[in-house]
């Protein structure tokens, strides 16, 4: 009872800053922009031959549904990833540097629980800013092209490729790729959250949290570093589009999400080491 | 009920703390005193288990913060200079959430808070169209939450206006008349640690320079102010003539003197003795007096962090 109170009041710190809706305005815009993409005549035509291509109809695959993958697949690691970073990277850090954490620490709540209390509102954060894009992009892009139709999923660096004919379950697999969208960036926001609790501004947590993603994104890429791909974080967090399988590789993707939790736990608990062992001080 | 106890704490090799002890009896405006510096704000982080000490330890009625620090924090409300609320919530919605970390949220018992630090009216409005004052005013209303038994306030009274000030000190002295209230005072405002306090402790480069009460220290003895050109013949006089009545002096012009003595006869005698006297006007030992004797006399204990 405590802890959904202390957790609630975290949720409305976090969901009263104007800055945490910088994100969501962000999104918004840059949904507009891909829906207005899709609608111009070259998109149309190569998104036309792309399905022929692969001996899909372009009237049931050009849909609300591929289009909310598409601006799920295209945005959410390279610009959410900014937004998770930069709300974890301030959760701790920036409390500290206003001076709100000397009123908390004259109370009786441990280190630990307030730790827990703060990090479970930035995956509530996380998983809710992922609904709320897969959920803005959907109601944009029925806006745009109608609610009806399949869903088409090509992701050639995971080789995952998938069509869906029907509306109910391209939109089931779409809800189900949300959470695993939703779970993966946990592991940004946990990295950023890490940062946050070392003894540094929050713009440093969120610039150096960018860095390892971008940098591990990079050498991922080198050929010479294509056989150890999947010790690789972000490839772990791409493993959420096997979700979109016809036939779900739940080994796969358990592999992948266990490998994530694992590493949410690691800096969980090496942010509460670090914040620990702090003295906070005028 | 408040027992610090041998603390020793150093930053990156500086100490800032080297064995301060003193105790807050129940129901006593302890005041603790000291420059810039001297250790007050960090043996007040390490009450709060803001600051971990390297050796030492606090105990808060019996109960020791550094085993379980979240029972012994259960009875005490902190303000801090310039408090840091989140000024894009309201007043009362800093209080739900501060007192979350507490308890349960009693709205009936925040509310006669509220009403009793006379925020009733802007408890509704943003903590950033605050002035100061009522800045002030929410933090001692989130330290009252919910019913400590001590408070302790780090510099509450810095940037208030006099009348601010006076709120303040009638307040707290209201408190401790009403409910016993243990009070622990970190100032450097001389003059509200005197009107409030029982008892002080110095800190001087983080060490206990004096501890003891307020009241018997500054009216122990009975003070005099003088005016006169003295060279240091003249000086040597007035050690003498002070010695002789168990008196002593600032060397420039505050002359103190036991309250047997009557002061005319030291007058005769600087006078007999040739001292040029101008003026010679009662002024009581203040604590300000006090405060810089100890200090001239620890002066040569470097400042540290």
């Amino acid at each position: 009872m405590m802890f959904l109170a202390q957790l609630q009041g975290e949720l409305r710190k976090l969901f009263s800053r104007p800055r945490t809706y910088i994100g969501y305005v962000a999104f918004l815009a840059m949904e507009i922009l891909i829906l207005v993409v899709y609608k111009l005549d070259r998109t149309q035509a190569y998104t036309r031959t792309q399905l022929q291509n692969n001996g899909l109809d372009f009237d049931i695959y050009y849909s609300s549904l591929s289009i909310t993958f598409t601006i799920m697949l295209l945005s959410m690691f390279v610009l959410g990833s900014v937004f998770f970073a930069l709300v974890a990277g301030d959760i701790v850090a920036k409390e500290n540097e206003d001076g709100n954490l000397r009123l908390i620490f004259a109370r009786p709540i441990s280190r630990l629980r307030l730790l827990v209390v703060k990090y479970a509102s930035v995956c509530i954060y996380t998983v809710s800013f992922v609904f709320f894009v897969g959920i803005s992009g959907y109601l944009m892009a029925v806006a745009a092209v109608g609610w009806e139709g399949g869903l088409f999923v090509m992701e050639p660096k995971m080789k995952v490729f998938a069509a869906y004919s029907e509306w109910s379950d391209g939109a089931g697999r779409l809800a189900l790729s949300a959470l695993g969208i939703g779970f993966s960036m946990i592991t940004i926001s946990s990295i950023a959250f890490m940062f946050s609790c070392f003894k540094m501004k929050p713009a440093a947590a969120t610039i150096i949290t960018l860095s390892i993603l971008f940098v591990d994104m990079i050498v991922q890429n080198f050929p010479f570093f294509k056989p150890y791909e999947e010790w690789f974080v972000t490839w772990r967090m791409s493993a959420w589009v096997f979700l979109m399988e016809p036939h779900l590789p739940w080994a796969k993707v358990l592999e992948s999400f266990a490998f994530l939790g694992g590493l949410n736990a690691t800096v969980f608990v090496l942010g509460w080491l670090a914040f620990q062992s702090r003295d906070f001080k005028t | 009920m408040l027992v610090i106890d041998n603390l020793w704490k150093n930053f990156n090799g500086v100490p800032a703390l080297q064995g301060v002890s003193f105790a807050v009896e129940k129901g006593q405006i302890y005041g603790l005193l000291g420059h810039n510096g001297a250790g007050k704000s960090t043996t007040l982080g390490i009450i709060l288990g803001m600051v971990a000490a390297q050796s030492g330890d606090v105990s808060i009625d019996g109960i020791s913060i550094t085993k379980d620090r979240s029972r012994a924090l259960s009875k005490v409300g902190a303000i801090f200079e310039a408090p840091s609320f989140y000024d894009y919530l309201s007043g009362w919605q800093n209080l739900k959430i501060l007192m979350s970390y507490s308890g349960p949220f009693d709205e009936k018992l925040a509310r006669e808070v509220v009403e009793r630090v006379d925020l009733t009216k802007r408890i509704d409005s943003k903590v950033r169209t605050y002035s100061h004052g009522m800045r002030q005013r929410l933090a001692l209303a989130q330290a009252l939450l919910p019913e400590p038994e001590i408070l302790l306030l780090d510099e509450p009274t810095d940037g208030l206006d006099p009348e601010g000030i006076k709120w303040f000190r009638d307040f707290i002295l209201g408190l401790r008349a009403e409910r016993g209230m243990t009070v622990l005072f970190n100032s450097h405002l001389l003059g509200e640690v005197e009107q409030m306090c029982d008892r002080i402790a110095i800190l001087q480069g983080g060490k206990r320079v004096f501890e003891g009460p307020i009241k018997g220290l500054v009216e122990e003895q009975q003070g005099y102010e003088i005016s006169a050109e003295l060279n240091s013949d003249l000086t040597k006089i007035v050690d003498q003539v002070l010695a002789s009545v168990g008196g002593n002096w600032d060397g420039a012009s505050r002359i103190f003197m036991p309250h047997d003595v009557d002061p005319v006869t030291i007058l005769r005698s600087l006078v007999q003795a040739g001292v040029p006297l101008r003026s010679f006007a009662r002024k009581d030992r203040s604590l300000e007096d006090l405060y810089m004797e100890i200090k001239q006399q620890h002066t040569t204990i470097p400042r540290s962090a």
